[in-house]
């Protein structure tokens, strides 16, 4: 019976619902956990988690799960690989377009709208499959500064002041609300980029299944402005990076219970 | 023989048009207006095929104000020539081009004064001052020795005063007037000229 | 007259030196006979290479973008920049994309290669066919005078500072036998780990 409903994207279930929709969000959930945490003044830090890795994989390049947009813009990813190079193909040609046009790049709002649209789009017509992924983007522009937009299949986004996606999200955003309210006496606006970055691996390594945390099972990059220019600057760190971080904050071993 | 001129000033920008309407040997009318206001800080000027001139305009004016209200905030001056000169770019090489000219004048976030120059190939260029078409050989001598960066609102209006009467004395037709508008931070103005 | 090639002039030059290159272009936009403009500069920097391209302004800035846009979607896809020996084959097959309504551009692509340090220049016409050089290229409506005063006083394996001499005195010369050409001139001499952007004054006449 039930089946009647869950076959095509654009029928209504009797209770109202988009079984397929639902499906989609679902197999987000089982994807490698992402977050972000905005510091209102000073960037964006993305981290990702890498689901399945073996050592006999040849990865063909350097991150599956963060991507940049163009040079105020990157995302990080949580579901199908496959679908979201669908759709980071898109967002990084709309934006050359937009590029070429107006001789400035989209403004972060702009990005993330358009390739929602395009996301909505498959929840209604044609009988196609909604694409499987979600988003965290971090974006920076002059009309508003530093940004955090989460959004997923359903073509629905929203913005954030530090957010998670996939795999144990919901208890990463827990965690992340009680770190960021214990780090800031203040409010959260002046929380620094270091604190950010040191709260988003403190955080994941009590949520990660793995126990310990380590560079090849990590992704990070950070959107900052340059001090010298005050233009928007993406960081992907290496692994080898990643690994002195993890030693600075003396994460590289999960916390004895 | 229509004429535009545009001078950019330190906080604002002027632009002139004449105000004769012309077809073929006749003047059917001295009041005419060739410019139009794209938004709050920006005004085009505009010559060329008659039909062409106001079509192009409104089209413009129709995606400046469509993509103010979308996102929330009014496009800047470069971006609008940017935009200017892609579909003039665009269309120079379709079935049957736009033949206009035009100058972009405005204010910029930053509230400096603005101008761009564009033709019908889809050059632009920005500029401190300009002019279309023949009012251009009888200007820039004028323009090119009087102007100077930091020109203000009143030697900026004595400078097109000096255009005028050049223009009067030179061109082989009336051309009944310019049209003179200043945009500033607070907008855009018609003044008595 | 109406030859799209000469409406707004300019003209630009490459030139290979020992362990570096010049790329140089003029800075005058002009509509026919009256100048325009004597800040148009015709030379674009995507990475480590320097485009110049002459021709119709139009199609200047169109191209240009057209560029700035395919370098940096190679870029983000590949996670490496381009090499000045990649561009040179994107230019020609974009160009040739367009055999039957061509840009109407003169392109030269100049710059090191960061992964063997050999300098290459090369030129093209509206079409797309390379003129792979050793030497120098040169372009647009002073293309006539470049050729000779090149011819005279350019040597191979120079310094990169005598590079600058030879390649800012075949311009300016150049340029001074061509209505269309002048205005103001723009060098970048470009060495293993440093560039140098230099702007000429030249008579304003």
């Amino acid at each position: 019976m039930s089946r009647r409903y869950d076959s095509r994207t654009t029928i209504f279930s009797p209770e109202g619902r988009l079984y397929q929709v639902e499906y989609a969000l679902e197999a987000i959930a089982h994807a490698g956990t992402t977050l972000a945490i905005l510091s209102p003044k000073e960037g964006i830090v993305l981290l990702a988690e890498r689901k399945i890795i073996s050592k006999l994989l040849e990865s063909s390049s350097n991150s599956e799960k963060i991507y940049k947009i163009n040079d105020q813009t990157i995302v990080s990813v949580a579901g199908l690989t496959a679908d979201a190079e669908i759709l980071i193909d898109r967002m990084r040609n709309d934006c050359q377009q937009y590029l070429k046009i107006y001789n400035k790049l989209p403004n972060t709002m702009q990005v993330v709208n358009k390739v929602c649209d395009f996301k909505q789009g498959y929840t209604q017509f044609g009988g196609l499959r909604p694409f499987g992924v979600s988003f965290l983007f971090a974006g920076y522009d002059s009309l508003n500064g530093f940004q955090l937009y989460s959004s997923n299949p359903s073509g629905n986004y929203s913005g954030w002041l530090a957010t998670s996606i996939g795999e144990n999200s919901s208890s990463v955003q827990t965690l992340l609300k009680q770190e960021l309210n214990a780090n800031s006496t203040e409010s959260h606006n002046d929380i620094t980029l270091d604190d950010a970055l040191k709260i988003a691996l403190k955080v994941l390594s009590k949520t990660s299944d793995n126990t310990h945390l380590s560079a090849d099972k990590l992704e990070l990059a950070s959107l900052s402005l340059q001090s010298n220019t005050n233009k928007p600057t993406i960081k992907l760190y290496t692994p080898k990076e990643i690994d002195n971080l993890l030693n600075l904050h003396d994460l590289s071993k999960k916390e004895e219970e | 023989m229509d004429i535009v001129l545009g001078i950019r000033l330190k906080d604002a920008t002027l632009i002139a048009t004449s105000k004769a309407f012309t077809r073929g040997i006749s003047i059917l009318k001295d009041s005419d207006d060739k410019t139009l206001n794209l938004n709050k800080k920006n005004v085009i000027a505009i010559t060329g095929e008659s039909g062409d001139t106001i079509n192009f305009a409104e089209y413009i004016k129709g995606n400046v104000q469509l993509k103010g209200l979308r996102e929330g905030h009014e496009m800047e001056s470069d971006e609008i020539a940017s935009f200017v000169r892609h579909e003039l770019a665009r269309s120079l090489r379709s079935r049957s081009p736009y033949q206009v000219n035009l100058l972009v004048a405005g204010v910029n976030d930053k509230e400096e004064g603005f101008l761009s120059m564009i033709d019908y190939i889809g050059t632009r260029c920005d500029l401190p001052y300009a002019a279309h078409g023949y009012a251009a050989f009888y200007t820039m001598s004028l323009l090119d020795h009087h102007y100077r960066e930091d020109i203000s609102l009143d030697d900026g209006l004595k400078l097109l005063k000096l255009c005028e009467e050049e223009l009067n004395k030179r061109m082989p037709m009336d051309f009944k007037g310019l049209n003179v508008k200043i945009v500033d931070k607070e907008g855009i103005k018609v003044i008595d000229f | 007259m109406s030859d799209p090639s000469s409406i707004n002039g300019g003209t630009a030059v490459a030139m290979v030196g020992k362990d570096c290159i010049a790329i140089a272009s003029d800075m005058r936009l002009g509509s026919q006979s009256l100048g325009v403009s004597n800040n148009f500069e015709k030379i674009f920097n995507y990475d480590n290479v320097y485009f110049a391209l002459t021709g119709l302004a139009s199609d200047v800035l169109t191209v240009s973008e057209e560029f700035r846009m395919k370098t940096n979607l190679y870029k983000m896809k590949e996670e490496r920049i381009m090499e000045p020996e990649t561009f040179a084959n994107l230019v020609s097959s974009s160009l040739y994309e367009r055999r039957f309504g061509p840009w109407f551009v003169g392109p030269i692509v100049a710059g090191i290669n960061s992964k063997t340090n050999k300098p290459f220049i090369c030129g093209f016409d509206s079409i797309g066919c390379i003129d792979f050089a050793k030497d120098f290229i040169v372009s647009g409506t002073a293309s006539d005078q470049l050729f000779g005063i090149c011819e005279a006083l350019y040597e191979p394996n120079m310094e990169s500072e005598d590079l600058f001499e030879c390649i800012s005195q075949s311009l300016l010369n150049a340029a001074d036998r061509d209505a269309l050409s002048g205005w103001g001139a723009v060098v970048y001499i470009v060495t293993k780990d440093k560039v140098i952007k230099r702007y000429l004054k030249s008579r304003q006449d």
